[in-house]
């Protein structure tokens, strides 16, 4: 039989394995490659058997004579069929819930480098915050920092009492989810080249810690306003700031500090460790943002958000330990049950 | 196959049960006009989510429904442009708008449909990947310093560094970008020489083409077309040189022919007809011993100089309708340094007892003639 021949004899059922591709990569269903005729297992059963005589002929193309660009063509496709049969499960209703309540919590609680950022983050902005509150001590500190003009103008804003209107949240609300969650997101992704992730966080702690200290300061008229505003959303989003700073810095340590892996192996262990803490964080910045867009402008007494921000610290502090704090190891309680029955014995 | 592994774009990827599969792997320059696509693509499903939201909101009480609107828009901006591609890339298997135009796909490592999971890490860090900016305003006072450019180079960097040439994205989520071919073409070359079929039919009948120079035979034939017709003799020649001698061909047969001749025999001929028709041939006989036959119907002077037999398969055939039959140029070659032979006869190259043999060689030499193509 020359090849020719054998060629075109196989020809149609590499077309319909491809066909099958086709369909089965778009829906995830074998239906639409036989036009209806094969449904649900038929279709199924159909697919593998075209599989495999496709591995059949790939395990002989040598021995057939193919040629090579035969070959490769059978290449290519046994694997399409090979990704269709064994296809990674798709993101599961339940996959993110689990991500974010299960998984995200004890990365956090157990993650170094989610320390290290907080520390950073919270250390620099209560020093920046001391420095630019004593004003006799270190004058001018906050204005060369945030910069004079940045100062006035945050200062005439809240010079009014907040109230807005109901059209502003929404608007706000908005803008908020899309500035702020960017920022962090892009804080992550500097991460992985770890100093960029490093500046982008000091630098945010000491300009929020020189507003913050400049509208603490006694003769600042707008620092009661800025307080109201600032209570209901600062435990959300600070943390949330903190908790991207330390997914990216994740990312980055897995470049150098390997710990016995491939230098590659170590970036996606330490990727895929890092993905939790981040979805943890855009959550954070979500919740922080309807906080700052609904709540923080509202004339609401400053009693409801100081509860708010007292209710969130406590929510945050909950995900984190109650929910992050490593559970015992099943299998040492079996030990331990073991050892005792073996002690009774 | 595994030594040029590490020179070859290719990726091989083994599974568990051991079928063993290769990947083409897509480089920054395919990979580039697919970001540039998804650029705009972006920018264009932004516009065009938002331009019907707003006609709608007119439509409606504005008042009432325009802070939503501002708020909607935000979100809707905030969404496509940070997780576009992850969305496309989990939802359509690997591909984006710009990926699906240039042909080229995202995979794990392991050869496995990208998941949610590493889509978004590869995406999110593509900001690493596009470091560091670049600000216009270093070339030119008047441009606000907002406008930066992205350079690309750590993406590229690592791109270069990497065996998968993945950029940093990739290598954190453990995806590679391979090319996703789907063009299929019956890879047998249709040949539409007659000369060729009638060459082959001169191969000693019970001539058997081994498995290594079949292969050798079907790449150069792939291939060829890619090649000028002097660079093809010269490829050429390495197989057929050894294998005129050892069939007794005359040794000015054109290398290239030859290989057709050899491809045709080994791929396409039909063992059950018996019948060539060797009138393209015009008389010339390939083997040595035969004597050449002149023909009456030619034209002698046809005026044809030096290098006009081009190997490509259209000027073959139509040239060959107008060779001269004195130098039986019907299948020759016509180099610059072959041409001094002209009309002159050749000089035979092997021993006189395997020139008077006819069409069938003798049979203990045709495996080693085929091993020697190698």
């Amino acid at each position: 039989m020359k090849i020719a021949q054998r060629l075109q004899s196989r020809q149609p059922q590499w077309e319909e394995l491809s066909r099958f591709c086709d369909a089965m990569e778009l829906r995830g269903r074998t239906d639409r490659a036989t036009k209806g005729d094969l449904v649900g297992a038929a279709g199924i059963a159909r697919f593998s058997s075209l599989y495999r005589s496709a591995c059949a002929d790939l395990a002989l193309a040598d021995a057939y004579q193919l040629p090579p660009a035969t070959v490769s063509y059978l290449h290519r496709l046994v694997a399409r069929a090979h990704n269709q049969l064994y296809r990674a499960n798709r993101l599961k209703p339940n996959g993110w819930t689990d991500l974010i309540f299960v998984e995200a919590p004890k990365r956090i609680f157990a993650d170094p480098c989610v320390r290290i950022a907080a520390v950073v983050f919270f250390g620099l902005f209560s020093l920046s915050m001391y420095l630019a509150f004593q004003e006799q001590s270190f004058p001018m500190y906050a204005e060369s920092v945030a910069g004079e003009q940045a100062l006035q103008q945050a200062e005439t804003s809240f010079e009014q009492p907040l109230n807005a209107s109901f059209s502003h949240y929404v608007t706000m609300s908005g803008f908020y989810i899309q500035h702020n969650t960017g920022i962090g997101l892009r804080c992550f992704a500097w991460g992985v080249l770890i100093v960029p992730c490093l500046y982008v966080l000091a630098s945010n702690a000491i300009q929020l810690g020189a507003v913050f200290g400049y509208m603490a300061r006694s003769e600042t008229n707008a620092g009661d306003n800025f307080f109201q505003f600032v209570t209901a959303h600062g435990p959300f989003e600070l943390t949330a700031i903190a908790l991207a700073a330390g997914a990216g810095l994740r990312l980055g340590v897995g470049l150098f500090r390997t710990k016995g892996l491939t230098r590659v192996d170590s970036v996606r262990e330490n990727a895929s460790r890092a993905v939790p803490i981040m979805a943890a964080s855009a959550m954070l910045f979500v919740m922080a943002a309807f906080t700052e867009g609904f709540l923080s402008p509202s004339p609401v007494p400053y009693v409801f958000k100081a509860l708010w921000s007292i209710l969130s610290s406590g929510l945050i502090s909950f995900y984190f330990v109650i929910l992050g704090f490593p559970e015992q190891e099943p299998s040492d309680n079996l030990e331990d049950e073991l050892q005792e029955i073996w002690d009774a014995a | 196959m595994v030594s040029n592994a590490a020179l070859d774009t290719t990726i091989g990827v083994v599974t568990p049960e051991n079928i063993a599969f290769e990947y083409h792997l897509a480089g920054p320059f395919r990979r580039l006009p697919a970001y540039l696509i998804d650029w705009a693509a972006r920018w264009i499903l932004i516009f065009c989510t938002i331009v019907p939201l707003y006609f709608s909101g007119f439509f409606l009480n504005f008042w009432v429904v325009g802070p939503f609107l501002v708020a909607a828009t935000f979100l809707i901006y905030f969404v496509i442009s940070w997780f576009y591609g992850t969305l496309m890339e989990t939802f359509f298997n690997g591909r984006t708008i710009g990926k699906w135009l240039t042909g080229i796909r995202v995979i794990d490592v392991d050869g496995r449909p990208v998941t949610g999971r590493s889509a978004l890490l590869r995406n999110l860090l593509r900001i690493a990947d596009l470091a560091p900016m670049y600000a216009i305003s270093n070339v030119s006072e008047g441009v606000p310093p907002i406008y930066m450019i992205p350079t690309g180079l750590v993406g590229l960097t690592t791109m270069m560094m990497t065996r998968r040439m993945q950029r940093l994205g990739d290598l954190a989520a453990g995806t590679m970008v391979v090319i996703d071919e789907k063009k299929w073409k019956l890879p047998m070359e249709k040949v539409s020489d007659s000369r060729v079929p009638a060459l082959a039919s001169y191969l000693p009948a019970d001539f058997r083409v081994s498995r290594t120079m079949s292969r050798t035979l079907a790449i150069y034939v792939e291939r060829r077309t890619m090649m000028t017709s002097t660079r093809r003799r010269e490829i050429a020649r390495q197989l057929t040189d050894p294998l005129l001698r050892r069939l007794n061909f005359r040794p000015e047969i054109d290398p290239d022919l030859m290989m057709y001749a050899l491809y045709y025999h080994a791929f396409l001929k039909d063992q059950d007809t018996g019948e060539v028709d060797i009138k393209p041939l015009r008389g010339f006989s390939p083997l040595m011993g035969e004597a050449l036959r002149p023909t009456d119907n030619l034209d002698v002077g046809a005026g044809i100089g030096r290098g006009s037999i081009r190997s490509r398969e259209v000027d073959l055939s139509s040239v060959a309708a107008r060779e001269t039959e004195r130098s039986g140029r019907g299948l020759v070659m016509a180099d610059e340094d072959e041409q001094s032979e002209d009309g002159k006869t050749p000089t035979p190259r092997i021993s006189d007892n395997l020139a008077a043999s006819k069409k069938s060689a003798p049979r203990g030499i045709q495996n080693e003639s085929a091993e020697d193509g190698k």
